[in-house]
């Protein structure tokens, strides 16, 4: 073996978050290598939407299984908000940063009461919203189609281009020391000393020794956090985008719907992106993954019922992306518990959390306290009771 | 849901369902087409285009055919056979993707309307697209391809300018250059950059094609009385003109300072031909890189038979051989089909058609040794360019832009050109990087020194823009009785899984 490296932390994974978290450790003056089996940013960091969801959001997208807990993600949400208004500038790079701010809209009477419902959380958790009926929507935005009956106005929703954030993250983290190694898949990562030897590239021959492992690895977190020898309950996903031919400037704002899978937004290079959650053809997690006819025509046809101006536009392209998801639909983040130093990150709403998950796992790296409350998001609630004999033993007793 | 669906289509979509479904109606559909209708297999041919007959067979505008009579006759009457012969043939149909059975073709008619297509034998014949390499000034006006000069001579009788010189590689610069001479054009010269028509031991193999040869003496004859100069070896550097081409500038390959430029108000400039097969990868066709041209490739056999059961490949979109090799193609793939069906042909038919796709296979190889190789070309035209050069038309990025990428030293290089695609943008505009990836291929490994990708874009869904409004009209599809020969299973195909080219 051709000399081991050592690094401050290990990196698994060059998607937003790991780069995120890239950037945070190396700016603390950590020595940081990261490992990506393919190209940086390409797999869900890449093929999302780029939507800051600040407002609640729809619950479900189409084919989820557990609604999410709104509630719970707002004041991840707020804390999401306020870091990525200074990220370009933490950054020193564009990321086609834009707060215009977005709709989510109501087509029932059911939907009506529900986003009267969140934009109470949305004023208790300090996140600013209005509820307009539909005609004072059709007047903010008068794109909006006759069906729309309410709408909730956050100013604060906004995007970011994907394809810039990962690689910015990543330049940020190698003027700080970082090291990206792409095309560098993890063949293995065993205990070693007080901490973790990890092995990757094509051929296995590159090793790091590291205190801190970190793994990002999206749709492959399960895979790798199994190298270590947790067994995470995981349920990865690919969903797919849409993406209509340029337009000159026409849609200020990001709209959403808060009953059924929808997202529209006009993009910096002026084309119009639909998606929404929709689910893809395949999971490929060995090649790519295909996008869905059917999740296109229901869209679309979404779409175009809220946004009837969009049926007048051609669809350019389609794409599917995979995606971390947890059976609970809730974010995933914290130490593995038994494997001290094997932090995770992953889950629901990855692109919008990524500069706040960044700098908690950095927290959670030096051991520090995170930034927001975290408890009850980390890996413990998706490993089986076997692996966890002290809460098997609760468990048990509270039922005698 | 309750939210009425004020925008519902009126009527269900339009399911065709035959025995054999083919896309594209060039000489290698058409050819295809005539033996599987005549035998009384039912048969859909759908094409893009207006009129049939591809871009060998174009026929010519009515006008212009009864005033200047049609320059391929056979094309007319080929297909005069297939629709005699019961095939339908539905033209001004997009196909744009494939429904996510595998196996169902979805496509819009000239109307915007949407039609879904299904077959139990499936030909896709979808032809060749022009090789273009980009150069500085290529994306001004008057700038076009060979292939676009002769449509506009052939259909519209039309010289695509007064002084025009033609540029680029392979035997169909000379007829051009000769279809631009007969419409009154001065054609100021014809820059080779290969140097196929000198005398050679490579060249000897052309005596047994004295036909080809008769041909090619014709258009050198006829450049010559035209005093059309014609440089092999020779290659332009670069276009300039402020609203659109006004001069040329043409330099020996690899000797860029021995330049001479011309003034023209038009410039045609082409590399040959490149198969057409983003519905053959999306339909789950294997695919290649051909050593010689550098493109990815459907994995055919003689007969068209691909890696999926019953998807066939033929004509250019099987690989560059030309018409009447397109032609041997589909009567091979037509000959498959019936002896699958229980209905096969006369033992003659199929040993004559079998010797003549081997006797064109000789010719091509012949040609192929005597122009350069499309990949050798690309890599030595595309590496020099200069930063300033526009690569990717669509979404204005310049070399400097890929080169910066693709050698970026902070974040390690992107070494494939998926990555680059989403660095810069490249090749995700509306013609989705077809035009574009060749070269920008050529960039990254000459930065990069590699490429650890498959060298090309994905085919992405839709093949072409579609509108949305065609979608909305789409979405379920009752069946419509299947015109298909009786017990017969219309399922035959199965579900695919499309394949991205991977080295």
């Amino acid at each position: 073996m051709s000399g081991v490296l050592t690094a401050d932390a290990v990196i698994v994974g060059a998607g937003v978050l790991g780069a995120a978290a890239a950037h945070h450790l190396a700016r603390a003056g950590h020595r940081v290598v990261i490992l990506e089996r393919g190209a940086p940013g390409r797999e869900g960091s890449g093929t999302t939407a780029g939507n800051l969801h600040i407002q609640a959001v729809h619950s479900q997208r189409p084919g989820q299984e557990v609604p999410l807990d709104n509630a719970r993600f707002l004041p991840l949400q707020r804390a999401a908000s306020e870091r990525w208004e200074t990220l370009e500038e933490e950054l020193g790079a564009s990321v086609e940063l834009r707060r215009s701010g977005g709709f989510t809209v109501a087509e029932t009477p059911g939907q009506h009461a529900e986003l009267v419902e969140k934009h109470a959380w949305e004023t208790g958790a300090g996140i600013p919203t209005e509820v307009l009926d539909g005609d004072a929507a059709r007047a903010a935005l008068p794109q909006l189609g006759p069906t729309v009956i309410a709408a909730t106005w956050c100013a604060l929703d906004g995007y970011a281009n994907p394809l810039k954030v990962t690689p910015a993250y990543l330049s940020s983290a190698a003027r700080s020391g970082a090291r990206t190694h792409p095309y560098s898949p993890v063949r293995r990562i065993d205990r070693h000393r007080e901490g973790w030897r990890v092995t990757a590239g094509r051929d296995g021959g590159l090793v790091v020794d590291t205190p801190v492992v970190v793994d990002t690895a999206g749709p492959w977190l399960g895979r790798v956090a199994a190298m270590a020898g947790a067994a995470l309950r995981m349920s990865p996903v690919a969903i797919q985008m849409h993406s209509t031919v340029r337009l000159p400037p026409i849609l200020p704002h990001l709209v959403q719907h808060i009953g059924e899978g929808l997202s529209v937004k006009q993009v910096a290079a002026g084309n119009l992106l639909i998606g929404g959650g929709w689910p893809a053809r395949t999971l490929d997690l060995e090649g790519r993954s295909l996008p869905s006819l059917a999740s296109l025509h229901g869209n679309v046809r979404l779409a175009a019922r809220v946004l009837p101006f969009l049926a007048d536009l051609r669809l350019l392209r389609m794409w599917a992306g995979p995606l971390a998801a947890t059976p609970d639909e809730m974010p995933l983040i914290g130490e593995v518990p038994g494997l001290p130093g094997f932090l995770v990150a992953g889950g629901t709403y990855a692109f919008t959390f990524a500069p706040l998950w960044g700098e908690t796992l950095r927290c959670l790296a030096e051991s520090k306290p995170p930034p927001v409350d975290i408890a009850d998001l980390g890996p413990g609630r998706l490993m089986d009771h076997a692996d966890h004999q002290a809460d098997h033993q609760e468990e048990r007793n509270t039922q005698c | 849901m309750t939210a009425d669906h004020w925008n519902e289509p009126s009527g269900a979509p339009e399911t065709v369902t035959r025995d054999v479904l083919i896309v594209g109606g060039g000489p290698a559909g058409l050819s295809a087409a005539e033996r599987l209708a005549a035998a009384g297999l039912t048969v859909t041919l759908v094409d893009e285009q207006p009129e049939l007959g591809g871009q060998y067979y174009r026929r010519p505008a009515p006008a212009v055919a009864e005033r200047w009579g049609d320059h391929r006759p056979e094309g007319g009457a080929l297909v005069e056979r297939v629709r005699a012969a019961g095939a339908e043939c539905r033209t001004r149909h997009t196909v744009w993707g494939v429904d996510d059975d595998g196996r169902t073709l979805l496509a819009v008619d000239g109307e915007g309307r949407p039609v879904r297509l299904r077959g139990r034998y499936l030909i896709i014949a979808t032809g060749a697209y022009e090789r273009v390499l980009p150069f500085p000034g290529w994306q001004l006006p008057g700038v076009a391809t060979p292939g676009f000069a002769q449509h506009l001579a052939a259909s519209e009788h039309t010289p695509i300018g007064e002084r025009v010189l033609v540029a680029g590689s392979g035997p169909f610069l000379l007829p051009v250059a000769c279809s631009l001479v007969d419409l009154g054009v001065t054609v100021v010269g014809v820059a080779e950059a290969g140097t196929p028509y000198r005398p050679r031991p490579a060249a000897l193999g052309a005596l047994r094609h004295p036909a080809r040869l008769r041909e090619l003496a014709g258009y050198v004859t006829r450049l010559a009385r035209a005093r059309v100069p014609i440089w092999q070896g020779h290659s332009v550097v670069r276009a300039e003109g402020t609203d659109r081409v006004s001069s040329v500038t043409v330099a020996a390959v690899g000797d860029p300072a021995a330049a001479r430029t011309f003034l023209v108000d038009a410039l045609c400039v082409g590399y040959g031909f490149r198969p057409q097969t983003d519905l053959a990868r999306m339909l789950g066709c294997d695919v290649r890189t051909d050593a010689v041209t550098g493109d990815a490739t459907p994995v055919t056999d003689p007969r068209g038979r691909t890696s999926r059961p019953g998807v066939y490949v033929i004509g250019e979109a099987a690989g560059i051989g030309g018409a009447p090799t397109a032609r041997a193609r589909g009567l091979l793939a037509a000959f498959d089909i019936l002896i699958r069906e229980g209905r096969p042909p006369a033992r003659r038919d199929l040993l004559r058609a079998g010797a003549a796709l081997r006797g064109l296979a000789r010719f091509t190889e012949l040609t192929g040794r005597l122009f350069p190789s499309p990949a050798r070309l690309t890599s030595s035209l595309v590496p020099p360019l200069p930063g300033d050069t526009m690569i990717c038309r669509c979404e204005a990025v310049t070399a400097r832009e890929i080169r910066a990428v693709a050698g970026e030293a902070e974040v390690p290089a992107p070494v494939d050109v998926n990555a680059v695609k989403a660095r810069t943008r490249a090749g995700m505009g509306p013609c989705q990087g077809r035009e574009c990836g060749v070269a920008v291929a050529a960039l990254v490994r000459s930065v990069a020194g590699r490429t650890t990708d498959a060298n090309v874009f994905p085919a992405r869904t839709p093949i072409r823009p579609i509108p949305l409004r065609a979608l909305l009209a789409t979405e379920t599809t009752p069946e419509t009785t299947p015109k298909t020969t009786p017990g017969a299973s219309p399922d035959a195909l199965g579900p695919a899984t499309p394949q991205e080219e991977r080295p």
